[in-house]
């Protein structure tokens, strides 16, 4: 066994690029990886050895960005052949009348295990063939909002603002909270608006699952005959792009008006919010509040947290920003929905309208409704603990799913137009 | 002062006692809230350290007697800025600001259209040293020699700009030239005949600058009335510096000029020497504005230059995005010397 795979090893990093071809031919015992899936892998893996070979030569930053990048595709799908192989020749062995009775039963024992390997072997692949998010390497500002619910939504927003706090600190993501507004004629722990922007990069990428109507369903403080209410939350992932835009890709350079996230200063209205009547010596006033209007798609943004007026106007800009930015980028999403739709027959996005997890304090749980895992130690969650986490990843797990099951069907209605 | 609704007070003092001490100046629960986290967080900035509970109640106390929040907190942001606040120099105020903004956008764009290397600016009545500062912070990446000089006739102001220049230094808010392009000097603006106190142009004479590019000032224009009546906050009137308020009577002076006017009078005349390419001044409200502005036009009525005069802001797009109100509160007026060599007036 393992002097068989040392062979296939040294035999395809000798061969080199060209394998791939004859190899796509090769049939498979794999029933995880659809044949439209290694196409692709193969084609990628066909792209990053050409760039190997370019960056041998010169050194081109874009080029060494998109091979890095493809790095884990072809790596991945070399280990899935040598797996592969190794099953071929245990099965040629075994269908062989001249291999003697112990051989035999070894390579029986050889070829469970190898199936087993190469069933994780193609998970790795299938995940290293989804394409990165546009925003996965940025910091992100996450939005809370109180839904349907009244009073108890607003009290379980200012608790769901601390739970991200709490999981942002745990993780050393320093968040900070850029926008805490309550309604007036209601307490300070009753949220009206909140933002937390995470400056850690990827942070998008990583508190992208929470992007959704959370839903609790509990006796609220504010109830004096125990019945149990149910309310929602809703919390928007927005990317948060750097203050100077040139520092970033040409496709985020959001300064850039042909980047697709560039906003036309023109068609924002700004407006300091003053109490009127006089000013200047006569009266020293300290508000500090900003509003902006992006008037094409009405989009306003205000911000009073901080007491300095430009502070205000750059936190009201980037929020603005993101939350274009995440319209623009769910619209382009949206598209490749409607085209997916047709092949694909149903709907396996959850877009920011819909529910997405319940908090349930009676049953001491949280159950989140895309991956459906539940998690009993809900003070755990709600203190931003492991159990958050464990539910985090296990939505993570159910995104990158659909998004290979999306990628098959792509594939597929591509090799079908040829 | 309109009177609060009951209802509004019962609500605030559910939410918290210290908010309902400073509902009393503050008059909305929006702005009370907000002061009350920037105390909260001042407190809190190190750390809760002991006693911190009864140091925040007996700020907000002092608030609600109208002591201005920026002698409590000993600060106000300007622009980009720190600008440290003490008793006895008045506090910057955010018309000040959007005017400071102005003046360095209407004289990056002559620097522009002129292609000069060098320039110089005078503020008039400095007093904590803001808009000398703030202008410094956002003209220097633009040109290569700047000179700013602020004039003040308060020593205490005068210690507390020079502060403030290099509190801001140290923040890194300003840049290192900073230092040494801006300078704090002690002058009467008002008086030119001999006194203990130098005039303006003697300092500048001192100073070797015989001319300015640009000239600022947000000098007292509070008539004696406006004080009194209540056209003047109770916590202007009670803690900041009537001097830096309201303008000196001139006895013997026959003139139809009003009280409040006298330095407008007064630094139009003296800008007649100094030839500056724009002139910013800062105007309680429209009327006194165009009463400046009427000041300029006797002042130059036999020269033959030419010059532009508006009251700033006037359009709907820069009263919005400055939070001005529609009729009332401060304006500017801004005077260009149109030079057909120098300066193109901008469109």
């Amino acid at each position: 066994m393992l002097s068989i795979c040392a062979r296939c090893l040294l035999r395809s990093t000798r061969l080199g690029p060209r394998l791939p071809r004859q190899r796509a031919a090769l049939h498979t015992d794999d029933p995880g990886l659809s044949p439209a899936l290694l196409t692709r892998a193969r084609f990628l893996a066909a792209e990053h050895a050409q760039l190997s070979d370019r960056l041998g030569e010169t050194f081109d930053a874009k080029a060494a960005k998109r091979a890095g990048e493809l790095g884990p595709v072809a790596s991945v799908l070399r280990e899935w052949d040598t797996a592969n192989e190794s099953i071929t020749e245990l099965k040629s062995l075994l269908n062989d009348p001249g291999t003697d009775t112990e051989l035999h039963s070894l390579a029986i024992e050889d070829l469970e295990s190898s199936k087993a390997s190469l069933l994780t072997i193609s998970d790795r692949l299938k995940q290293s063939l989804i394409p990165r998010h546009p925003f996965a390497d940025l910091p992100c500002l996450l939005e809370i909002r109180p839904g349907a619910g009244g009073d108890e939504a607003g009290l379980f927003a200012f608790e769901m603002l601390r739970m991200y706090m709490a999981l942002c600190s745990r993780r050393g993501l320093r968040p900070t909270i850029i926008k805490q507004d309550s309604d007036s004629g209601t307490g300070e722990d009753r949220l009206a608006e909140g933002v937390i922007e995470v400056e850690t990069e990827g942070a998008y990428d990583l508190l992208r699952t929470e992007m959704g109507v959370h839903r609790v369903q509990r006796v609220p403080a504010t109830e004096a005959k125990g019945r149990t209410h149910t309310s929602a939350v809703s919390v928007l992932v927005l990317p948060s792009f750097p203050e100077d835009g040139s520092s970033m890709d040409s496709a985020l350079n959001f300064e850039d008006p042909n980047s697709d996230y560039y906003i036309d200063p023109q068609e924002v209205r700004t407006e300091k919010m003053r109490a009127s009547g006089a000013g200047g010596q006569h009266v020293n006033k300290t508000e500090s509040a900003i509003r902006l209007t992006h008037i094409p798609t009405g989009t306003v943004v205000s911000m009073q947290d901080s007491r300095s007026q430009q502070a205000n106007r750059k936190k009201a800009w980037q929020v603005l920003r993101a939350k274009i930015a995440e319209a623009r980028q769910e619209a382009r999403e949206q598209e490749i929905m409607v085209l997916r739709r047709g092949a694909m027959g149903g709907v396996a996005k959850m877009g920011r309208g819909d529910k997405i997890r319940t908090y349930n304090f009676n049953q001491a749980r949280c159950t989140d409704h895309r991956s459906g895992i539940t998690v009993h130690n809900l003070d755990n969650v709600m203190d931003g603990g492991d159990g958050l986490e464990t539910v985090m990843d296990s939505v993570r797990t159910w995104l990158n799913d659909r998004e290979v099951e999306a990628m098959v069907v792509e594939e597929q209605t591509k090799q079908q137009q040829k | 002062m309109p009177r609060l609704p009951p209802s509004l007070l019962t609500t605030v003092a559910r939410e918290s006692p210290l908010l309902s001490l400073l509902l009393k100046e503050c008059r909305t629960l929006e702005s009370a809230r907000n002061e009350l986290r920037w105390l909260r967080e001042r407190v809190l900035r190190d750390g809760p350290a002991p006693g911190w509970a009864t140091r925040l109640r007996s700020m907000c106390r002092a608030r609600s007697r109208g002591l201005p929040l920026q002698y409590i907190l000993g600060d106000q942001p300007f622009g980009d800025l720190d600008i440290l606040c003490r008793r006895g120099v008045l506090i910057p105020r955010p018309e000040t600001e959007a005017y400071t903004f102005q003046a360095a956008k209407l004289i990056r764009r002559a620097i522009e259209t002129s292609g000069t290397k060098s320039l110089s600016v005078l503020d008039l009545c400095t007093g904590t040293g803001c808009i000398a500062l703030l202008l410094h912070a956002l003209l220097a990446p633009h040109i290569e020699q700047l000179r700013v000089i602020g004039i003040d006739i308060s020593p205490a102001a005068l210690q507390l700009a020079r502060r403030n220049l290099t509190h801001n230094l140290e923040r890194g808010s300003l840049t290192d030239r900073a230092s040494a392009d801006v300078q704090f000097h002690l002058a009467d603006v008002l008086r030119d005949d001999k006194h203990d106190i130098p005039t303006v142009e003697a300092v500048l004479f001192d100073q070797g600058l015989p001319a300015c590019d640009l000239l600022v000032s947000n000098p007292p224009y509070v008539s004696p009335s406006d004080f009194r009546d209540g056209t003047t906050a109770r916590s202007v009137r009670h803690f900041e510096p009537k001097l830096a308020l309201v303008p000196p009577s001139l006895h013997g002076q026959v003139s139809d000029l009003g009280q409040e006017d006298v330095f407008y009078s007064r630094i139009i005349t003296l800008s007649r020497k100094l030839r500056p390419r724009i002139t910013v001044l800062e105007c309680g409200d429209l009327m006194q504005a165009r009463r400046a502005a009427a000041i300029h036009e006797s002042v130059t009525a036999e020269v033959s230059e030419d010059f532009s005069v508006e009251v700033w802001p006037s359009g709907q797009r820069d009263l919005e995005e400055n939070g001005f109100h529609a009729h009332d509160g401060s304006r500017c007026v801004i005077i260009q010397r149109r030079d057909k060599d120098l300066c193109r007036q901008p469109d």
